[in-house]
């Protein structure tokens, strides 16, 4: 995954590449995870995703939805590329933004490096991270808090934090695991709105929710149980 | 100045903003050099060695840069595993950020050397300052290497830091100077630095050998180091 911005899914290295169209952005197929727990002989194993398929496409809000433990999260991660799979294969465009359910943060730097930090990661400029950085500061309204430490906020504001890091390159595939945990009633509502614009402009969504009361937000919605996603 | 550079500055300045790494910074190496150079005399004669004076006092400011370069490097790893990885993601690189967390690392382990030879330098008189200030160094190294592999393979905080003072507790009372040189004492990592550490105390020279292995030895924990910061940073594709 690099910063550079293409439409077509690259594979994630060592996949089998599958036929994709270019309107796809994310296509996972027949992904496969166990967790092992103890030491043998009294080891266990836990399967977690027996063989999900998945798919976004540009211009697309999908949801993904599940029980506490069905593997929502496991199937986000070997999407991104931060947990290996047991099998199956995962395409994604190369131009890929994530927002982990735990802000995955610095604690002693502040907003404002975080900010630097990520834009040397994506490659961008001088003037494209400033114009980034007050983009989102100003949609999320958090522009306060800059020069502050991360332990020295919110949980909210961390998720702000943690979402507007996920968006600063504007990526043409943006997955979000449970990205408005925290968040209260005015940021939920604005942070669907990002999404629906970003959404109209053609970015691809894949978004992890409990709820399916959010279903008419979105444009699919996969429901994932007994470790196989299926359309609801 | 470049990504890496910029990043690793990132890096240090996280460290250095703890407050807990300053107070142990100037009490670690008073601990070692000031307060425990007679202890340690003691205890190396109750071992079986026979490390004693400036010698004694040079050994602790060696062992004071392990100790906090051990620690300091199991929490860059362990305490930034996954946003190291998430940076890597967004398109850093695992190469990249491996090599930022080296350079923090290096820098740091030259501050907390500068701290620890000072306190040296301060407390007692040293025949050949500039040979204790490289063996100090390549305490500091040996120990940012053992701390990140730990840190690599152990994330708890508990068990990775116990894990760590286990190895440094091995190290200090096998090393030379501290017991009679045989059996554990031969394949410690600081072998040659203590030795050279001790030379230095006394107001001798070491053995262009003695260099040479030390010289190998830091530069084999940098490479350790560096494999254990990609080996965390590295994607996971499956």
């Amino acid at each position: 995954m690099s910063g550079d911005p293409t439409a077509t899914p690259a594979p994630s290295a060592s996949s089998p590449r599958t036929a994709a169209t270019p309107a796809t952005v994310l296509r996972a197929e027949g992904i496969e995870k166990s967790f092992h727990r103890g030491i043998p002989p009294w080891r266990r194993e836990i399967e977690v995703l027996k063989g999900a398929d998945l798919e976004v496409r540009r211009g697309e809000l999908v949801g993904l939805v599940g029980e506490n433990g069905s593997g929502k999260s496991t199937l986000m991660k070997i999407a991104v590329g931060l947990l290996e799979r047991d099998a199956g294969a995962v395409e994604h465009s190369a131009k890929l933004g994530y927002c982990p359910q735990t802000p995955l943060l610095w604690e002693k730097l502040t907003v404002d490096e975080h900010f630097e930090l990520f834009a040397r990661a994506y490659r961008l400029d001088a003037a494209g991270a400033d114009a980034a950085t007050r983009r989102l500061f100003d949609e999320l309204q958090f522009a306060r808090y800059r020069g502050y430490r991360i332990e020295e906020l919110s949980g909210g504001t961390r998720q702000k934090l943690n979402l507007a890091l996920a968006l600063m390159h504007e990526p043409d595939l943006l997955l979000l695991d449970e990205p408005y945990s925290g968040f209260d009633w005015e940021t939920y509502l604005r942070f669907w709105e990002m999404s629906e614009r970003r959404r109209d402009e053609g970015m691809g969504i894949l978004i992890v929710s409990h709820f399916l009361s959010e279903r008419e937000r979105l444009d699919r919605v996969y429901e994932l149980r007994d470790g196989r996603c299926r359309e609801v | 100045m470049s990504a890496v550079a910029l990043t690793g500055a990132d890096f240090l300045r996280e460290h250095l903003r703890a407050r807990l790494t300053l107070v142990m910074l100037v009490t670690i190496p008073a601990l070692f050099v000031v307060a425990s150079a007679s202890a340690l005399s003691e205890f190396a004669t109750a071992l079986g060695g026979s490390v004693g004076g400036g010698s004694a006092s040079a050994l602790g400011a060696g062992w004071a840069a392990a100790f906090l370069s051990g620690a300091l490097g199991f929490f860059q790893v362990a305490s930034s595993r996954d946003a190291d990885r998430r940076l890597a993601l967004a398109g850093m690189g695992p190469t990249r950020v491996a090599t930022a967390r080296i350079l923090a690392s290096v820098l740091l382990g030259l501050l907390i050397t500068i701290v620890a030879f000072l306190t040296l330098w301060l407390s007692t008189e040293i025949g050949r300052p500039a040979h204790a200030f490289a063996a100090i160094l390549v305490f500091s190294l040996i120990y940012i290497g053992i701390g990140t592999l730990v840190g690599s393979l152990i994330s708890e905080p508990l068990e990775g830091s116990l894990t760590v003072a286990f190895v440094f507790l091995i190290d200090v009372f096998s090393g030379p100077g501290m017991s009679d040189g045989g059996g554990l004492a031969q394949i410690m990592p600081t072998r040659k630095a203590a030795d050279v550490l001790i030379a230095a105390g006394a107001g001798q020279g070491s053995p262009r050998g003695d260099w040479i292995a030390v010289g190998l030895t830091a530069a084999g924990a940098l490479a350790l180091a560096a494999i254990a910061f990609w080996l965390s940073a590295r994607p996971r594709s499956g």
